[in-house]
């Protein structure tokens, strides 16, 4: 119960600054039609983490992956192949550069 | 068999299949083209008990705009290669990201993420095909709009636009997702783009306030339908009340859905209670706090005692209604008296709001679906027998205490035949009833794979045979859900489709449409 609080506080702070993502929607509307706005990219491991993995990993769906130091190919594997119960993610949903930050962020943390 | 590809499509040569590729990387660059096994592995594995190879891909395709997908459908029609299009792809239980026939190419939408247009005066919002409902959700907190989502317990992982398209249900007043849809952009299989209702009008500014525009309505043709490639979608949020009062009512037996729905209908259908409600079985909420390995160990069914000690222990009722009350505090105070009194009468609800049960981790997950906030604790379902299989049974009951009774006692009787558990739980209606039933069972245990795919037939065959059709099947079974609705109707879907995609390239297959 404690280490799930202190996952919510790090949730609320990526909240607040996700700035980019939101000033790129917001000039969406004049862009609509042109393209111009390229939509949704992850910023790093930590975003990756906090808005996919820890509602599972942090939630008793899945093991904590946290303090395991977890190697990132094992890591990458998973993700991508998906195992038993945890589904698999696609490039199309986490990209090949932040699914490798987000393992190395595993490990580190 | 082909060496160069994991799959090809059915018909189509490893030559011709070369061509279509070729042509596929001119229009989105190698990178957005994937053939190989290790690439593809995220697109295959599915929760299904048939063999991953009979729905495995042989590309996938990641287009992020309109006219890509256009350049995409004219090289489909000339090598004729099917394609199966998905937005966030997490239909899990339904069939996940895998095409229904083996050999498609799979057409990717989740790179196409714009959120084009919230308005928190009208509340809507207009949103390509990738937007998931957490980064609209930290779009709507962050620029304040005050406005609430709806969503599917997958919440932060899947999308508005994949789960409205395959009708999906969410748990606030505006649950019945596909009521709340106004106006899409469609490509079409001969490449033109259609927006419907009022999108059709240059300059209309009414294309996402009125849902039906002039002539026969379109929307629903695309939605379970291989018809169309939605590329912008639109939908309506609730703006966000003012109070919000969440609640459980449990029960002990398992006769008392009787009970429960008679009350409960007249609630729903005033307006009393205004959200998608949830009558789910013990079964359905004990993962969440119980391991089934406590309970029960060997083969069958888990038996009726073990589910009345688990519920006695983890404070579940056999069943259990959540439900909840928006509006003002003042709103919510006259209704409350007025659910309390109803269900108050019999003596046999025990009635929770969060002072008493706000700690209780089902009903935390069930107040937060019920908001519109993102939690993923309903996979805790995968927990209980492991493995990782599952497909959802998911016949129509009238909203009739007498009638979802017997479906759930048909459903029960029918699981426990080939050793499966009723993971049930009954949601949504004013007038219907979904009834919702996990079929769980270990995917790396052969003996499970066998009878759940066993038992699944069953379920359909014995309930089509008694006037239950189903809402929503995953892809392994769609041809025979089909069949249970008749022929006429699956005429008249093979003549659409022969009218708008006389070349077959949508998803052969999707709904037994071909
Ligand atoms: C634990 C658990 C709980 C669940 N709870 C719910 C629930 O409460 N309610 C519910 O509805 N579902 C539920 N599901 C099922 C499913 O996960 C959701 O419905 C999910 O929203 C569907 O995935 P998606 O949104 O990513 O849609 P997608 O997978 O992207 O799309 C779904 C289907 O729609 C069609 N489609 C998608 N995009 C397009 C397009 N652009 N043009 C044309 N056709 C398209 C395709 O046939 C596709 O297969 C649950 C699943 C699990 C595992
Ligand atoms: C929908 C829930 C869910 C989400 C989201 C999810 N996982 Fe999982 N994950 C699981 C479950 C359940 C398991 C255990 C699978 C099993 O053994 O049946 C698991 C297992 C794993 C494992 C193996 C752990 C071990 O002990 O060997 C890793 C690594 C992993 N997940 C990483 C991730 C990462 C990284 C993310 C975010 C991109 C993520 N998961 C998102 C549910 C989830």
């Amino acid at each position: 119960m404690r280490k799930k609080k202190s996952v919510r506080t790090v949730t609320a702070l990526m909240l607040s600054i996700s700035v980019a993502a939101a000033m790129m929607a917001d000039i969406a509307r004049a862009a609509a039609e042109t393209n111009a706005d390229k939509g949704f990219r992850w910023r790093n491991g930590a975003e990756v983490y906090s808005k996919v993995c820890s509602y599972c990993h942090e939630g008793q769906v899945g093991p904590r992956l946290f303090g395991r130091e977890l190697p990132p190919e094992y890591t990458r594997a998973v993700v991508r192949n998906g195992n038993r119960a945890m589904p698999p993610f696609r490039t199309s949903e986490i990209d090949d550069e932040s699914l490798a930050k987000l393992a190395e962020y595993i490990q580190r943390n | 068999m082909s060496n160069k590809y994991i799959a090809l499509p059915k018909g189509i040569s490893e030559k011709t299949f070369d061509s279509a590729i070729g042509d596929f990387r001119s229009v989105l660059g190698d990178a957005a083209v994937l053939t190989s096994a290790q690439q593809l592995a995220p697109y295959i594995k599915t929760m299904m008990p048939v063999p991953d190879s009979d729905h495995t891909p042989s590309a996938a395709l990641m287009a992020t705009t309109v006219e890509e997908i256009q350049k995409i459908v004219g090289i489909c029609n000339r090598y004729k290669v099917p394609i199966w299009t998905i937005s966030t792809g997490k239909n899990l239980g339904y069939g996940s990201a895998a095409p229904v026939e083996r050999g498609q190419v799979v057409l990717d939408l989740k790179r196409m993420n714009r959120i084009l247009e919230v308005d928190k005066d009208l509340a809507y919002a207009l949103v390509e095909p990738g937007v998931t409902y957490k980064q609209l959700y930290d779009h709507i907190a962050e620029h304040k709009l005050g406005l609430w989502l709806s969503m599917p317990a997958p919440s932060a992982i899947a999308g508005p636009v994949g789960n409205t398209l395959d009708r999906g249900v969410g748990y606030t007043p505006y649950g019945e997702h596909f009521l709340f849809a106004c106006g899409m952009e469609v490509v079409l299989a001969n490449g033109e783009v259609l927006r419907t209702g009022m999108g059709s009008m240059p300059n209309s500014n009414t294309w996402q306030v009125f849902k039906w525009g002039y002539g026969p309505y379109l929307d629903g043709i695309f939605t379970q339908s291989n018809y169309g490639i939605v590329t912008k979608f639109g939908f309506w949020l609730m703006p966000a009340p003012p109070a919000f009062k969440p609640f459980v009512i449990q029960y002990e037996n398992e006769e008392d859905i009787v009970e429960i729905v008679e009350i409960i209908r007249p609630l729903r259908i005033s307006g009393v209670i205004p959200n998608a409600v949830v009558i789910a079985h013990a079964l359905y909420e004990a993962p969440v706090k119980a391991r089934r390995s406590d309970y029960v160990t060997g083969p069958g069914s888990i038996p009726d005692a073990a589910v009345r000690k688990l519920a006695k222990d983890h404070h579940l009722g056999i069943w259990n209604l959540y439900a909840a009350l928006y509006g003002t505090p003042e709103q919510n105070e006259v209704n409350w008296k007025i659910v309390t009194q109803a269900f108050g009468k019999s003596g046999k609800a025990k009635i929770l709001t969060e002072r008493e049960a706000g700690d209780d981790p089902a009903f935390k997950y069930r107040a937060s679906l019920m908001r519109g906030d993102m939690t993923l604790q309903e996979f805790s379902l995968y927990n209980w027998r492991g493995g990782g299989g599952s497909m959802w049974f998911a016949p129509v009951s009238q909203a009739r205490g007498s009638e979802t009774l017997k479906q759930m006692a048909l459903t029960k009787e029918i699981l426990a035949k080939y050793g499966l558990d009723y993971s049930g739980e009954f949601i949504v209606g004013m007038r219907d009833m979904h009834h919702i039933v996990d079929v769980l069972y270990d995917k790396t245990d052969p003996g499970q794979v066998k009878a759940a795919y066993q038992c699944f037939d069953e379920l359909l065959t014995i309930f089509s045979a008694q006037g239950y059709g189903t809402y929503r099947v995953n892809t392994a079974f769609m041809d025979k859900v089909a069949e249970t609705y008749g022929p006429v109707q699956r005429q008249v879907h093979k003549t659409l489709k022969k009218a708008l995609d006389p070349n077959g390239i949508l998803a052969p297959g999707k709904s037994g449409i071909r």
